[in-house]
């Protein structure tokens, strides 16, 4: 009696038997192929939902847009794809069932993938030709054993996995197979990196941490401290005394643009650059430069130029009391046009100042400033409206470059250039000087040569995933008893790629019988 | 000098690297139905063969000369915005769509196809078309160029397997009803039959024992196999998934129509010269392992294209992903691929199935660049540059 092959588990009944079999099915519905496709499809979908509704980290202000109805497809649509968490897909809990799915169903479908293929590397031999085919054989004059040795040296040489029958086992021949292991050993190694990948981002997620400031040109800079920067966003394992805590100033800035504008391209930047100074806690100060291409590397932590803006420093006197003197950061628009805003709230009641700066507006005939879009400063002008009543600081979400003018009633308006100052009614402004400021990113990405290592395997697992292909190879020589000749075939089989093997069995044929 | 040079680089687009590419590709599909028939039909075939060949050869060199003149003129790589990218996305899908075909699988014969590919390519180009101009700083870096050019590679090359998808759906559809059309009337029903117009002639002409007749009544039933209005329709409304953005886009309503119709009506017309070559082309197993091969070549240039991209976004803008529009649409369009090669590789999803998950991975890759360009706009939006 033949020994079963594999004992089925005896079947259980009731609640924990009806457990373990919606287990069973599920696992094996994790493993089949089609699931696979499915849920490569479902998240196709779901990117492309992403790629056609707004992203809230991406572009906040178009989605609160969506939902106020000013744009998109109007409030309800708004309201069902907020519901479905269309706004945020990858960080919707969907995303991240989906994401959970993919990788049980690859790890369901890659735990025998790999027993398997370790079984195929260790034991598996290239299976004997039972019969010869019923092609036109080539006929030499050589012993059959010496056409056999040669095929057999040839075949190894060239890294195929070679095997010589026993004798009576099967009739004469060199068996012989490749690209057994590669092909499904790549693919192996490419669905693998996606663990490495996986790993990669989510400890990313934990332990990055990256934060933005603004530092104005030959002003203090800022140092690496959690408390310096505008924008901070840590991961939930950084915690502050990861923090390398050198200090930046930022010596220089450059900026230029295409200025003829009849040349092609006129009006775009063509340069964009900071000289900075580095003072590490223990170590000599030194100075770097930082570009739109190069950031700069201190202590692990990158620094990025990310944008720029004018910086003008304005001075407000209320009744002869200093109120505001300060560097305001202007943000430019789309239209150009650098806007900030002045916020004295030490001033009773509270002065306000909505600010557009224009770097090139140069006097009219009339003595007025032509305003032009041209972002270069060779004849900067401010066209300022001023504000009095209450800032409601604290009160409504505000940004800096703006001001919340519900409670404010304008007190005017005017242009003011550097060196000038006006005085409207008890409220003295004055343009002292224009200086410019820069962003920085900070950032620190301890995944990165992880990512950079599990995308390595990926491409290097991919490669033979695809382009390697299995093949069988047989070589027969058998004497003919008429002629007393020898008879050899060499003939074989391609899993994949066909064509290729076509050609690559002609080379070998020619090897085995000398001809090359 | 420079603009001289930018009037020649412009003269060397169009017409006549289009025409060029137009013309080798009427000639060759033109020799590719003489390749069958009687002596000096063949001999006829080989002549305009030669004459294609000649043609072809004679478009990439204007199309280089372009490319060349182009650079030159702008004193940068010609890789900067959507039309550059287009073009070269044409000229590499010619070049390496012609030389695998050609030197590594021995089909010449369907170099026809390619070009129309090309020649289609490089007149859509011309709806993006930017004068050549400077680039902005942040976009150049040695980065640019290794990052663009892999996707750009790849682009061309998914083009070129999507010709072979298309063409795999219509030669099988044609030999499907053909089989069903026989074992139908041989069982003297009707049914399945009806979707075929003159079955009764061929059928006469199938009783012949000329060979000619025979073949040429085979012919006209692959061909009939195809229907015509659904192809047509099929590829207008196909084609609409993707030229829609010209409708969102275009400064006025005119002229969004008629970029809109002109794209879907080129490709219904292509549509309708496959469906004409149809018994020409050859078997469906030859065609569905060429788009396999292409598609697998094009997903490794797209997985390492977009690995450097993160790379320069990194060094860049210091994030290396950020899901902006154009990092999604990388993304989908690789998540795309990569369930037409698992469908391939799935028993039961592979052959129909399969192509037509490749030829949506296709739509999906034109419409994310052309959506992540014109409609959303991002960091990486170029396409006014
Ligand atoms: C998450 C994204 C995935 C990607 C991008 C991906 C990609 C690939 C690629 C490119 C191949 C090679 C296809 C070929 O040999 O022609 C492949 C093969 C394969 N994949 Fe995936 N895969 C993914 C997920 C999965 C999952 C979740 C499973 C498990 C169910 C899976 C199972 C397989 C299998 C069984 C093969 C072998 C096909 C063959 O023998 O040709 N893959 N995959």
């Amino acid at each position: 009696m033949n020994p079963a092959v594999r004992r089925r588990a005896a079947r259980r009944s009731g609640p924990i038997g009806f457990v373990i079999e919606s287990v069973v099915m599920g696992w094996r519905w994790l493993v089949r192929m089609r699931t696979a496709l499915l849920l490569l499809g479902i998240l196709a979908l779901m990117t492309a939902v992403a790629t056609a509704v707004p992203q809230y980290p991406n572009v906040p202000g178009t989605v609160e847009a969506w939902l106020a109805g000013d744009q998109g497809p109007g409030t309800t649509v708004s309201q069902a794809l907020l519901w479905i968490g269309a706004f945020d897909v990858y960080g919707s809990t969907l995303f991240l069932m989906l994401l959970f799915a993919l990788f049980l169903s690859l790890t369901a479908c890659l735990i025998p993938r790999i027993r398997a293929w370790l079984r195929l590397v260790r034991w598996s031999q290239p299976p004997l030709a039972r019969h010869r085919p019923d092609e036109v054989p080539d006929v030499v004059d050589e012993d059959p054993d010496v056409v056999l040795d040669r095929a057999e040296r040839v075949l190894r040489a060239a890294h195929w996995r070679v095997r010589r029958p026993e004798a009576g086992e099967a009739p004469p021949q060199v068996a012989a197979e490749r690209g057994l292991w590669s092909r499904e050993g790549g693919s192996l190694v490419f669905h693998l990196s996606f663990y490495v990948l996986l790993i990669a981002i989510v400890a990313g997620q934990l332990l990055t941490f990256e934060g933005q400031r603004g530092v104005i040109e030959g002003e203090p800079g800022f140092a690496d401290t959690e408390m310096s920067y505008w924008s901070y966003r840590p991961g939930r394992w950084f915690t502050s005394d990861d923090h390398a805590g050198w200090r930046l100033d930022l010596e220089a800035f450059t900026v230029d643009w295409i200025r003829d504008p009849t040349a092609p391209g006129a009006g775009q930047p063509t340069e964009f650059r900071s000289r900075v100074a580095v003072t590490p806690v223990d170590g000599e100060p030194f100075t770097a430069e930082v570009a739109g291409n190069e950031p700069l590397v201190v202590d692990g932590r990158k620094i990025h130029q990310l944008d720029w803006g004018y910086a003008p420093y304005l001075e407000v006197v209320v009744d002869g009391e200093v109120v505001h003197a300060a560097f305001i950061t202007t943000v430019a628009g789309d239209d150009g046009i650098f806007r900030g805003a002045v916020k004295a709230p030490a001033a009773e009641p509270d002065v306000g100042l909505a600010v557009e700066l224009y770097p090139y507006a140069p006097d009219g005939d009339d003595g007025i400033p032509r305003l032009t879009g041209a972002p270069w400063a060779d004849a900067p002008v401010i066209v300022y409206e001023q504000w009095r009543g209450d800032l409601q600081l604290g009160a409504t979400q505000q940004l800096v470059t703006e001001l919340d003018t519900t409670a404010l009633t304008s007190q005017g308006w005017g242009f003011l250039r550097p060196g000038q100052d006006v005085t409207i009614d008890d409220v003295t402004l004055r343009f002292v000087e224009l200086k410019r400021w820069v962003g920085f990113q900070v950032s620190h990405r301890p995944q990165i040569p992880w990512l950079l290592g599990g995308s390595a395997l990926l491409v290097a697992g991919l490669i033979p995933a695809l382009y390697a292909s299995r093949r069988r190879l047989w070589v027969t020589a058998v004497r003919d008893p008429e002629t007393g000749r020898t008879l050899v075939h060499v003939f074989g089989r391609a899993f994949q790629r066909p064509e290729a093997f076509a050609v690559e069995r002609a080379r070998m044929r020619a090897a085995v019988l000398d001809r090359s | 000098m420079v603009t001289d040079l930018a009037a020649l680089s412009r003269v060397l687009y169009s017409p006549t690297t289009i025409a060029l590419y137009f013309a080798a590709a009427f000639t060759l599909l033109y020799a590719l139905t003489m390749s069958v028939g009687r002596h000096d039909q063949q001999r006829r075939g080989e002549l305009a063969r030669r004459v294609g060949g000649g043609l072809a050869v004679a478009g990439i060199t204007t199309h280089v000369a372009h490319e060349i003149t182009r650079g030159i003129a702008q004193q940068r790589l010609p890789l900067g915005n959507m039309f550059e990218v287009t073009s070269l996305m044409a000229l590499v899908g010619v070049v390496a769509g012609l030389s695998y075909l050609t030197w590594i699988r021995r089909r010449g014969d369907l170099n026809g196809f390619v070009l129309l590919l090309g020649g289609l390519l490089m007149a859509f180009a011309g709806l993006l078309y930017a004068e050549p101009g400077p680039l902005m700083p942040i976009l150049d870096t040695w980065w640019r160029p290794f990052h663009v050019s892999l996707l750009v590679t790849a682009m061309g090359i998914f083009a070129a397997g999507f010709v072979f998808n298309a063409l795999f759906l219509l030669r099988d559809t044609a030999e499907l009803s053909v089989a069903g059309a026989r074992t139908a009337t041989t069982r003297g029903s009707t049914v399945g039959a009806a979707s075929i117009e003159d079955l009764d002639d061929i059928d006469a002409a199938l009783e012949g024992d000329d060979d000619r007749v025979h073949d040429v009544a085979y012919r006209a039933a692959l061909r009939a196999g195809v229907p015509a209005g659904r192809l047509a329709v099929g590829t207008f409304v196909g084609a609409s998934t993707v030229s829609w953005v010209f409708l969102t886009s275009a400064p006025d309503t005119a002229s969004g129509l008629a970029r809109f119709f002109s794209i879907n009506l080129a490709l219904v017309a292509a549509a309708l010269l496959a469906r004409w070559l149809v018994p020409f082309v050859p078997s469906t197993v030859t065609l569905d392992g060429l788009a396999h091969r292409t598609i697998a070549f094009a997903f490794i240039l797209w997985t390492v294209g977009t690995i450097a991209g993160a790379m320069w976004a990194e060094q860049s803008w210091g994030r290396f992903w950020g899901w902006d529009p154009k990092e999604t649409g990388a993304f989908l369009t690789w998540v795309a691929y990569a369930g037409y090669l698992h469908a391939r590789a799935t028993r039961g999803i592979k052959g129909r199935p399969a192509a037509w998950i490749g030829i949506g991975a296709f739509v999906v890759m034109m419409g994310t660049y052309l959506i992540a360009n014109y409609v959303i706009v991002g960091l990486h939006s170029y396409a006014g540059l």
